[in-house]
């Protein structure tokens, strides 16, 4: 899923100020599961500005609402009347739903009330970590389960680096090395031959060194060729 | 637990705020222990005494002339 952090509220604060009403959106999918960018998180927010309003003595309206899902269409319905309500919506969804609120109402004032950080899993309540970089090319079967790209600071395709010591990663101690974590998984899965395969240097166009990427299922599309929501693109 | 956590949380977020986390205290208590209730009461009651107006009740009557 993906991970966000909410930027500081001096930050948010700084964005808002102006505006008259302000509609703190929260979507309720993956920022939700790291606490951040929930509809739970939009009604905090939306607490604490308002007492931040009332302190700085701006004339200012606060509401909160949220959905399921900034990135679809379909999720927007109910949210209709508070975003048309709206000089200003500070999102806290992730880029994609910040970006895809600001396409649908090209018009409006759309902020954004979160840094997205990461592709993560939780590996226990409260803690989350990265494990995909999105890079296009997935070679995980090679490495036994375990990015390269992601989990080695240095996503290098054949290590470890001279700076792994002690399962430790040189750039930060906290963190382990990745290579170490695939030599050790291999290991278990009596797969260690594998790490006598050279992986080939990759070939980034699959990430962002193509540009911006799309997925199109043609068997799931509408009949129409083109839609109006497809103008914001 | 969780609860204590969460005010724990929640004492982070309020000096953005300006308020003093010291405003919010959280016990715990069972039903029959109305006595100590009582005295916490008491001593909370005090304890906000000593600080003051909240920050939103200054800022609410200095906008609007009250003060």
């Amino acid at each position: 899923m993906i991970v966000g952090k909410q930027k500081p509220l001096e930050e948010i604060w700084e964005m808002i100020r102006t505006y008259k009403k302000v509609l703190v959106f929260g979507c309720n999918t993956c920022v939700a599961v790291c606490h951040e960018g929930g509809n739970k998180e939009a009604e905090i927010m939306a607490s604490l500005l308002r007492m931040k309003a009332k302190q700085e003595g701006a004339d200012l309206e606060i509401k909160d609402f949220g959905i399921e899902r900034q990135c679809e269409h379909e999720f927007f319905d109910s949210a209709l009347e508070n975003i048309e309500w709206a000089d200003a919506v500070l999102s806290i969804a992730c880029g994609a739903g910040i970006q895809f609120v600001a396409e649908r109402w090209p018009e409006k004032i759309i902020l954004p009330g979160l840094n997205t950080t990461f592709i993560g899993v939780v590996d226990e309540p409260g803690v989350f970590s990265e494990r995909c970089l999105m890079c296009g090319d997935c070679i995980l079967h090679l490495t036994g389960g375990v990015c390269p790209i992601a989990r080695c600071s240095k996503s290098i395709m054949n290590g470890p680096c001279g700076g792994s010591e002690d399962g430790k990663c040189e750039i930060r101690p906290d963190i382990s090395c990745g290579w170490q974590l695939i030599y050790d998984r291999l290991k278990t899965q009596g797969r260690i031959e594998l790490l006598d395969e050279v992986i080939p240097a990759k070939n980034w166009v699959t990430s962002r060194d193509g540009g911006p990427r799309k997925l199109i299922q043609e068997h799931l599309k509408t009949d129409k060729e083109e839609t109006s929501h497809d103008s914001a693109e | 637990m969780n609860a204590k956590k969460k005010m724990e949380y929640l004492k982070t977020l309020l000096p953005n705020v300006n308020i003093d986390p010291a405003r919010i205290e959280m016990y715990n208590l069972s039903a029959a222990m109305g006595p100590r209730w009582a005295e916490i009461c008491t001593e909370f009651t005090e304890k906000i005494k000593k600080l003051g107006p909240s920050p939103i009740w200054l800022a609410e009557n200095k906008f609007t002339g009250k003060e």
